[in-house]
């Protein structure tokens, strides 16, 4: 019992990860708590459904192609919308993504209407079995998609060029002006790098839950609640923090008569309980 | 200069003559659907639906007046006041539905018991800042909304669960009047507190945190005291609004109790009129609200948009609220009561400056 509630939690762990690295990478650079965070999952999650459905794309192949897509959006929204507000109080941040939001759930839901839309490819349902635990294959593969997304933005922050200028941004931003960062480029690519993030995420989510345009809100929550769990400022905490909150899940859902109706107030209460007695995260360190 | 002076003066005038005008109406226009003046025959100009629209439009005006103590004047982002509307509301429905208390009764309790939670929850909240701050206390709001609706007591929901809870019709005449005028008193309370809290000492010290918390901490300023009694102040009047809505409504759930669009709708007033003034969140909650009420089509006047199926109508709408949304945060970031305070005019230059304030 005590096994399977671990090896659960962890797998779907995987996808909190995806969901939190482009959050943090967002918050922790940009400082922006991109509230449309959870409306960009979604579109990743219609784009690999409608790849699936239309043209019998593996999901997983699709997952590039979420990130691309994804990309293109977030840097044209960040340097055409997002950067005009970057020196405003942070109330402003907070409103515009939140419009964004709205702008970009309605649209989907325009587009693809209110109905549940849901990617089972051949091999979902099944998986590896081990005495008495089952490890689906989806799932397993989820985590392992989202160890390489955060292992691949890890490496483009510590070793590329732009990586470099990201990093340099986030501890000073007008020291890395002058220096000759281009601070609109940079901060775009930032955003579109989240957004990418994102969009990997709801291609993972569309192959674990039936997804309408709606659903995205709640991962933008728990995308808050995994950066602080783990701590701002590094992937390698919010993989931490990912893991962490599916373990919490997976152990707070197995609690006879709490079911999953209690996610948000067990998310939200572990949250504000690390805020108060750890506001540096489980693996963060003190700016 | 003196001739911009006099014109911004006139400019004044004129505003606070149109908004006297459009107040009187508002309190007055009820009193035509009363027997006395209908058999007098006058003109009826306040009808049930005029009722509904008017009542809730002055629930946003307490909503974003009481936003405004801890947002504007204390300037402490809270993301989660919902929470204390759907506290007032179920302390306010619980009490007459399940403990069969008269309505006067139990509506005191509303405030009470919001503000009691405000203190409670705000003095570890409170100790965050920014960002930390917003997310936690919308966290609280969705969480509670959540508690809500899923307790169970021995099987039974104990606060009528995802079915709602029903209140009994209140026995009076002139229902749509008695409410709106009530929801009308506790919204001059609203802002009576905020014009009170900003001429007081304890005002003062408000804005001094939202100034410079450390600065104020050594001044002097006992800056948890003051933001938790600050918290628990808006608390107080968003749980009136909330215990007032629940027995005018007669139905409360989770969807109207705890609706989450209306953290970022009660910001978005005060933001729009103008923060940390007295009748800037009222201007903002009055036009916010005709507006959304317009692109919802509920208003006798509305608009066909072109190449949109009514079906698609609300959808639409939404977009055109975010769109909007998106456009004050970047161009009036200061609320449009700078325009009618006479302090500014709205100009492409003003557009302009605003844009290069806050860009990149």
């Amino acid at each position: 019992m005590f096994v399977q509630l671990v090896i659960l939690g962890l797998l779907s762990g995987g996808v909190y990860v995806a969901v939190g690295v482009g959050f943090g990478l967002v918050w922790g650079v940009l400082n922006i708590v991109n509230l449309a965070h959870g409306a960009l999952v979604i579109v990743g999650g219609y784009i690999t459904w409608k790849l699936f459905t239309g043209l019998g794309l593996d999901p997983f192949l699709t997952l590039p192609l979420d990130a691309l897509i994804l990309f293109a959006l977030g840097y044209g929204l960040q340097r055409g919308v997002i950067n005009r507000i970057i020196r405003a109080p942070l109330l402003f941040t907070f409103l515009l993504t939140f419009g964004v939001n709205l702008v970009i759930v309605n649209i989907l839901l325009l587009i693809f209407g209110p109905d549940f839309r849901s990617v089972s490819p051949s091999y979902s349902g099944q998986g590896f079995e081990f005495g008495s635990i089952v490890i689906p294959y989806v799932r397993l593969m989820s985590l392992a998609a989202a160890i390489l997304l955060a292992a691949g933005l890890a490496f483009l922050l510590n070793r590329t060029r732009i990586g470099l200028a990201i990093n340099a941004i986030a501890s000073d931003r007008d020291a890395a002006q002058l220096v000759g960062i281009d601070l609109r480029h940079a901060y775009a690519v930032t955003y579109g790098l989240g957004a990418a993030c994102a969009g990997v995420a709801g291609g993972l989510i569309a192959l674990i839950q039936a997804i309408t345009p709606t659903a995205g809100e709640p991962y933008t929550l728990q995308a808050f609640v995994v950066v602080i769990l783990g701590g701002l400022g590094r992937v390698s905490a919010t993989v931490v923090g990912g893991l962490a909150f599916g373990l919490v899940e997976a152990f707070a859902q197995s609690i006879p008569g709490s079911g999953s109706v209690f996610a948000n107030a067990i998310a939200f209460g572990l949250m504000v309980l690390v805020l108060v007695t750890r506001p540096q995260g489980l693996m963060g360190r003190l700016k | 200069m003196i001739a911009a002076a006099a014109s911004k003066q006139r400019w004044r005038r004129i505003f606070l003559i149109v908004g006297a005008i459009v107040a009187a109406y508002a309190l007055l226009a009820p009193l035509t659907s009363l027997d006395v003046a209908q058999s007098a025959n006058v003109p009826l100009l306040a009808d049930k639906f005029w009722f509904r629209i008017a009542t809730f439009i002055v629930m946003f005006i307490i909503m974003a007046t009481a936003w405004n103590i801890i947002g504007g004047i204390t300037g402490y982002a809270a993301f989660g006041n919902v929470a204390f509307f759907g506290i007032g509301a179920y302390t306010t429905g619980m009490l007459i539905a399940k403990a069969k208390w008269p309505f006067l009764l139990a509506l005191p309790l509303a405030p009470v018991l919001a503000a009691a939670f405000a203190a409670l929850v705000g003095l570890p909240l409170l100790r965050l800042r920014g960002h930390y701050f917003a997310v936690a206390s919308l966290g609280v709001g969705v969480a509670l909304g959540e508690l809500v609706q899923n307790i169970d007591y021995n099987g039974q929901p104990v606060f009528g669960g995802a079915s709602g809870l029903f209140l009994p019709i209140l026995s009076i005449d002139n229902r749509g009047l008695f409410f709106f005028y009530l929801m009308c008193a506790a919204a001059a309370l609203a802002m009576g507190v905020t014009w009170w809290v900003l001429r007081s000492r304890f005002g003062y010290g408000l804005i001094a945190i939202r100034e410079n918390e450390e600065a104020a901490a050594v001044l002097g300023v006992n800056t948890t005291a003051h933001k938790v009694a600050a918290y628990a102040l808006a608390a107080a009047l968003t749980g009136l609004a909330g215990g007032i809505f629940s027995q005018w409504n007669v139905f409360i759930n989770q969807d109207n109790a705890f609706p989450i669009e209306y953290n970022v709708q009660m910001i978005l007033m005060a933001l729009l009129g103008g923060t940390g003034t007295v009748f800037g969140p009222a201007v903002g909650a009055v036009l916010l609200q005709l507006l959304i009420q317009f692109l919802g089509g509920t208003l006798p006047i509305s608009i066909q948009i072109p190449f949109v199926s009514d079906q698609a109508h609300p959808i639409v709408a939404q977009i055109i609220l975010g769109l909007l949304l998106i456009v004050v945060v970047i161009f009036i970031p200061r609320g449009v009561i700078d325009f009618f305070g006479g302090r500014t005019r709205l100009s492409w230059a003003y557009l302009r400056r605003s844009l290069r304030e806050t860009s990149l």
